[in-house]
């Protein structure tokens, strides 16, 4: 408990740090458009990326090189065996379980940045699964009720309040992400979800840690070995992912019908 | 991830059908006198009203490639010449000019026709292996049209690519011409295929000019060609007797 303690103040420490050293101006990748596809002004935008957002591009690509050689050596080995043994329907369920213990963190999130329909959404959710779903581990409000899972997170929380992202960021088991998010999500991680505040100590913490992540690769193997193959520069790839990816999930706008 | 995009199925199939297009009379006359005299040059902008339908198109061109990938020759020949009826029944509806086009940017005006045309061969080839070697995994997934958005002589049709597990949104998005769609990106959870390839091809040109371009296409074309025959070699050495059988 004492741990996860100092480490909550750290993580809100560097959250802090991060709001000071990043004006709002610096946001990435003009944040502000909306996605449409069908808009040839938003498709030829020099889009995503100005180069000065990664300026610990060689840092970022070592860690990049670092989590490539675990992943390929160490987490893919491993999460193929587990998807041996354990069938898709249990790893699903487990999936789901954290999933529905994060649920609240989430209403929290579109609360605070005034998504209230998308938080009444999560917190249905959040009761006819933990209820009807046996402790999250079904999702019926998802399948049978047409109760889509919303994102929220603290990242994009501080990004509605002006915080700027700072910089591309890629660490260590854990992948792309940006200055701004990952405090978010070490703040959200370590202070807000409830399977690691009640864990004992640190090495209980990676654990649950890396439990839940091997879980979630055993239901996307070999996407990312295709993405590699595919690519040219895989580092650049996958930063351009990450950044469409979550334009897109952060765009609450999205046209999706038929006027 | 596993529960996202599951939709409401009741409320997505509405609006599909070409719904009523809201343009004020006035506008309209003056659109159909204009239409009167030129005719040819401006039917993309009026073609909105009788334009066939983008999932009406999309639905039996995919379930073509499917049924072509599932078929028994390219089970035994999953390589070479099966992969060319694949591309001519792909370039129906993939529109890989306009996709070689977009990815480069601005780049393309500034090169000659000559070196479109080569681009465009190369960029083709590398696509039959990014899109048609994904393809495959669609066998034991199904598809489901989700919903679709006509914007001008632009639309986007949703699908759901759907496992035991997970969900996968895979939009197409597709211009208008003459009366086909063709489809020019790629969204795949939000991704769009060509948008990534620009961003990777930016730096290359920027570095290695277009003939550093050229030559990192080639090289990757080959080392995708000798995986696939790597795999087929394997394949085969583990597996005889069922094929015999």
């Amino acid at each position: 408990m004492k741990t996860n303690f100092c480490v909550t103040i750290v993580s809100i420490c560097l959250l802090l740090a991060t709001a000071v050293l990043t004006p709002p101006g610096l946001s990435m990748a003009a944040d502000d458009s909306t996605v449409d596809f069908l808009d040839d002004e938003f498709y030829d935008s020099e889009l995503t990326f100005d180069e000065s957002e990664d300026p610990l591009e060689s840092f970022n690509r070592a860690m990049f090189q670092f989590n490539d050689f675990t992943y390929t050596w160490v987490f893919n080995p491993v999460a193929t065996g587990y998807s041996h043994i354990v069938p898709v329907d249990i790893r699903g369920s487990v999936g789901n379980f954290f999933y529905n213990l994060e649920e609240p963190v989430r209403f929290l999130n579109s609360i605070l940045q005034g998504r209230f329909s998308d938080a009444g959404t999560v917190l249905v959710r959040f009761l006819i699964n933990t209820t009807g779903g046996v402790a999250g581990l079904g999702d019926p409000a998802g399948r049978e009720l047409g109760f889509e899972a919303i994102d929220a997170t603290l990242g994009e929380t501080l990004s509605v309040w002006g915080v700027g992202d700072g910089f591309y960021l890629v660490v260590p088991f854990y992948g792309p992400t940006t200055l701004r998010d990952f405090s978010g999500d070490m703040v959200e991680g370590l202070a807000l979800s409830p399977y690691y505040y009640w864990a004992d100590g640190f090495e209980e913490v990676a654990a649950i840690y890396l439990g839940k992540e091997l879980n979630k690769l055993s239901l996307h193997l070999g996407e990312y070995e295709d993405m590699k193959q595919l690519s040219f520069d895989p580092y650049v790839a996958l930063r351009n992912g990450y950044f469409q990816y979550r334009k897109r999930i952060r765009d609450h706008n999205i046209p999706l019908y038929d006027e | 991830m596993t529960s996202k995009n599951v939709c409401d199925r009741s409320s997505a199939v509405g609006p599909v059908k070409g719904g009523p297009v809201k343009v004020h009379m006035k506008y309209y006359l003056a659109i159909f006198a204009v239409t009167l005299c030129l005719t040819p040059f401006v039917f993309h902008g009026t073609a909105r009203a009788v334009s066939p339908d983008p999932t009406e198109q999309l639905r039996p061109f995919l379930d073509r490639i499917v049924a072509e990938l599932k078929s028994t020759e390219f089970k035994q020949d999953p390589s070479c010449q099966q992969c060319q009826r694949i591309v001519d029944i792909a370039s129906e509806h993939f529109d890989f000019y306009e996709m070689s086009k977009r990815v480069l940017g601005k780049q393309w005006r500034t090169l000659s026709q000559q070196q479109k045309d080569q681009f465009v061969t190369l960029f083709t080839r590398l696509l039959q292996y990014a899109y048609i070697g994904k393809v495959e995994d669609y066998i034991d997934k199904k598809i489901e049209f989700d919903r679709q958005r006509i914007k001008g002589n632009r639309a986007e049709v949703l699908t759901q690519l759907v496992d035991v597990n997970k969900t996968i949104p895979v939009s197409y998005i597709m211009i208008l011409k003459g009366d086909k769609w063709m489809a020019y990106d790629i969204i795949v959870e939000g991704v769009s295929l060509i948008r990534n390839y620009m961003e990777q091809f930016r730096s290359i040109l920027r570095d290695e000019k277009f003939s550093g371009l050229i030559d990192r296409l080639e090289s990757k074309i080959l080392e995708l060609e000798n995986e696939n025959n790597q795999q087929e070699t394997t394949a085969g050495e583990i597996s005889p007797t069922p094929d015999a059988g």
